[in-house]
C-alpha cells in the first residue's frame, strides 16, 4: 500500500496530506512531533481511505504563527477535510492531535462518525511535561522499547524549534476546564487507547475520558509506550478497525477458538 | 522474622504409588484424599496456636505430592476454618490461567478472609507447562503480561479493554475489588531477572525458594538494586524465602533424618521429557543462565540441625538473603508420614520460633 502525497488549501494554509486506501474516510491528526507514517497507517489503509494530515506549522510546512488556539486549528482542519470533498468521516488523533480531534468533533459532531484517540494529550496528569532533550532522550520518552524499533524516526531539531512555539501555544493547560465541560455532551463513539508503558501521558488519564464522555471506551495496549501505533501496530490496528467497523459492538468477541473442525 | 508454614495437603496412600509424573489418576484413593484435606485443618489450628504468621498454599498438578491443583479453593477452605492466620496464596500459575478470573477470585478471597490474604504470582515449575499444554517458550512472556493484567484489573476503576500479546479482553471491570487497598500484599515469585524487574517496577515483593542462601541472595540483591532504580526500598517482609527445614533435638539427629530421606525428587518426569525441557525452558538467576529444575534430585534442605543451629541459620538467611519471611516445609512435602512432621512442628514452635521473632 503506497501513500500518495497531496495538498489541500484551507484558511490560507497549503496543507500537505498522505492518502491511501478505499472506503470510509479515516482522517488522522498527528502528535506534536508531526506526521510520520508508521506501519499502522499501512494496515489501516487496507480497510479505510486513510487521510493523514500534516497540520499547518508542522513538518515541511512553513512556521505557523497565525493559529492562536486548539479550537482554531481544529476548525482549519475541518475546512481542509471539507475541501477534499469529505463531509462525514472517522477521526483519529494522536497525543496533541487527540486534542485537536476532540475540538473538531465538538465543533462538527454531525460530521465525525467515530473518534479514535491514541494516547490523547487533552487531559494530562499534574506535572506532565512534553518530551525534550536530545533526539535519543525524546525517543526514550516516546517509546517503551526504542531498542526494538531499529531505525527510529528521531525528531529533527530544526523542525522541533519551528513547531515548539505553536505546540506550546495550543496545547493548553493539563486540565482544560472548558474542554472537559463540553466533553460531557459529546456522544460520538470514542475509543481511547493508552500504552501500559506511556511515559508522556499517564495511562491513568484514560479513565477521565470514560468519566466525562457518555460513549467512550478505554483500551490498554500492553507493553507499548506513547506511540502505540509504532510500537505495536498490529495490536493497535486490530482494535481500531474492529471499533470503527462495529462501534460499541466491538466488545463482542469474534475470535475463533475452534482448533480442529 | 515472620514465619510461614507451607501446607501441601498430606496425602497418605494406602499402597505404594507409581514414581513417575504425571501419576495416573486411577490410583488415587478417594478416602485418603478426603482425609488429606480435612487433616489440614487440625494441623493448621495447631500451627496458628504455635504463632505462625502465615500458612501458604501453592498450585501443583497431576500428583499427590502437593495435593492442591487449585490454590484458590484451598485458600478459601482454610480462610473459612482459621480465624487469625494470614493466608498466603503462593500462588496461581499465571501463564496457564485466565488473569481476569485470577484477579476476581483473589479479590473475592481477600474479602472473604477479611483482608488476611497475601498473594504470590509465578510462572510455575517446569512440569506444569505440561498440565494445560502451555508452550514453555512462551511461559515467561505470558507470566509478565498476566501479572500486569491482574494488577490492572484490581486497580483500574473504569471498565477497560486489554490489547495484549497473549491475552485480549474488550471489557474488564471486576467485582468485588480486593478488601485491602489497593490490593493484597503481592509478590513476584522467582529468581529470574525478569521476575525481579517486574516486582521492582510494580513495587511488589520478591519470593525465592529452596536454593542455598548465597544463590538466592544473588536474586534478592538484584531485586533490591532494581527497586533502587525505581526509587524505592523494599521492606524486609517483602522478601520471602521458601525452604525445607529439618529440625531435631541435636544436629546429629537432624542429619541422620536427612540421610534417610530419598535423594531423588518424588514423581519425576521421564528422562526424554527432562531432556526436552532442558532446551525448551530457559531459566536464570538474576540473569545467570541455569538449567531448569528437571534433574530429578530432591530439593535442598537449607535449614538443618538442632534448635540452636537452626536459629543461627535463620539469622544467617536474614543477613544474606535479606528475607523477612521464611516459608517452611518442616518435612519434605512428599512425605505422608505425619508423626515426624508433628514432632518437628512442636520442636520448632517451642524452641525456634520464639527466638527468631526478633531477627
Amino acid at each position: 500500500m503506497s501513500f500518495a502525497e497531496r495538498f489541500v488549501e484551507a484558511d490560507g494554509f497549503r496543507i500537505r496530506y498522505m492518502e491511501a486506501g478505499q472506503g470510509t474516510p479515516l482522517v488522522h491528526l498527528h502528535g506534536a512531533g508531526g506526521l510520520r507514517l508508521n506501519p499502522a497507517h499501512e494496515l489501516l489503509a487496507r480497510h479505510f481511505r486513510v487521510i493523514a494530515f500534516e497540520m499547518p506549522g508542522f513538518g515541511t510546512s512553513p512556521e505557523n504563527a497565525r493559529t492562536r488556539s486548539m479550537p482554531e486549528l481544529a476548525s482549519t482542519m475541518g475546512v481542509a477535510i471539507k475541501n477534499l470533498g469529505v463531509d462525514v468521516f472517522d477521526l483519529m488523533g494522536t497525543s496533541f492531535g487527540g486534542k485537536t480531534a476532540l475540538w473538531l468533533a465538538l465543533q462538527a459532531p454531525e460530521r465525525v462518525r467515530a473518534l479514535v484517540l491514541e494516547a490523547p494529550a487533552a487531559i494530562r496528569q499534574d506535572g506532565a511535561e512534553s518530551p525534550s532533550g536530545t533526539p535519543e532522550e525524546i525517543a526514550r520518552r516516546l517509546y517503551a522499547h526504542p531498542e526494538k524499533l531499529g531505525a527510529i524516526p528521531l525528531p529533527d531539531p530544526a523542525t522541533r524549534a519551528k513547531t515548539q512555539p505553536l505546540v506550546q501555544r495550543l496545547r493548553g493547560p493539563n486540565r482544560d476546564a472548558e474542554l472537559e465541560r463540553r466533553l460531557t455532551d459529546l456522544a460520538t463513539p470514542t475509543l481511547v487507547l493508552f500504552g501500559t508503558l506511556d511515559a508522556v501521558i499517564a495511562p491513568a488519564m484514560g479513565r477521565v475520558y470514560k468519566d466525562l464522555m457518555p460513549n467512550a471506551h478505554l483500551v490498554f495496549v500492553y507493553d507499548a509506550g506513547h506511540v502505540i501505533s509504532t510500537e505495536r501496530p498490529e495490536a493497535f490496528t486490530e482494535v481500531v478497525v474492529d471499533f470503527l467497523e462495529r462501534r460499541e459492538a466491538f466488545v463482542i468477541s469474534r475470535a475463533h477458538t475452534v482448533i480442529h473442525p | 522474622m515472620k514465619v510461614s508454614f507451607f501446607e501441601t495437603g498430606r496425602y497418605s496412600p494406602p499402597e505404594a504409588l507409581p514414581a513417575e509424573w504425571p501419576v495416573p489418576s486411577g490410583v488415587y484413593d478417594r478416602d485418603a484424599g478426603a482425609r488429606a484435606y480435612h487433616g489440614m485443618i487440625e494441623r493448621l489450628e495447631y500451627i496458628e496456636e504455635l504463632g505462625f504468621d502465615w500458612v501458604s498454599v501453592s498450585e501443583h498438578h497431576y500428583s499427590p505430592r502437593i495435593l492442591t491443583p487449585s490454590p484458590i479453593v484451598s485458600a478459601a477452605f482454610l480462610a473459612a476454618h482459621l480465624k487469625k492466620i494470614t493466608i498466603a496464596l503462593l500462588g496461581p500459575i499465571v501463564p496457564h490461567s485466565n488473569p481476569v478470573r485470577v484477579a476476581e477470585e483473589l479479590a473475592m478471597l481477600d474479602t472473604l478472609a477479611k483482608g488476611r490474604l497475601v498473594v504470590g504470582l509465578l510462572r510455575g515449575t517446569t512440569n506444569e507447562a505440561l498440565t494445560y499444554d502451555l508452550n514453555p517458550a512462551e511461559a515467561r512472556e505470558r507470566t509478565d503480561e498476566g501479572m500486569e493484567l491482574i494488577l490492572k484489573a484490581w486497580t483500574e476503576p473504569q471498565p477497560f479493554g486489554w490489547q495484549g500479546r497473549h491475552f485480549q479482553y474488550r471489557t474488564v471491570s471486576i467485582w468485588p475489588r480486593p478488601l485491602q487497598e489497593p490490593h493484597p500484599p503481592t509478590f513476584a515469585l522467582g529468581t529470574s531477572r525478569e521476575s525481579c524487574e517486574f516486582a521492582a517496577r510494580h513495587h511488589l515483593g520478591c519470593g525465592v525458594s529452596y536454593g542455598p542462601f548465597e544463590v538466592m541472595a544473588k536474586a534478592t540483591r538484584y531485586y533490591r538494586e532494581q527497586c533502587a532504580r525505581y526509587g524505592w526500598e523494599p521492606k524486609p517482609e517483602q522478601i520471602v524465602y521458601r525452604a525445607n527445614m529439618l529440625v531435631a533435638d541435636t544436629d546429629e539427629d537432624a542429619h541422620a533424618l536427612l540421610d534417610k530421606q530419598p535423594k531423588g525428587a518424588p514423581f519425576a518426569m521421564r528422562a526424554a521429557l527432562r531432556d526436552a525441557f532442558m532446551t525448551a525452558d530457559p531459566r536464570n538467576i538474576a540473569g545467570e543462565v541455569r538449567a531448569p529444575n528437571v534433574g530429578g534430585g530432591a530439593l535442598p534442605t537449607t535449614f538443618i540441625g538442632s534448635p540452636d543451629t537452626v536459629v543461627e541459620q535463620v539469622r544467617h538467611a536474614r543477613e544474606v538473603i535479606g528475607a523477612g519471611v521464611i516459608d517452611l516445609s518442616l518435612h519434605p512435602p512428599g512425605s505422608s508420614d505425619l508423626d515426624p512432621l508433628m514432632r518437628a512442628l512442636e520442636l520448632f514452635g517451642k524452641k525456634v520460633l520464639p527466638r527468631i521473632r526478633d531477627i
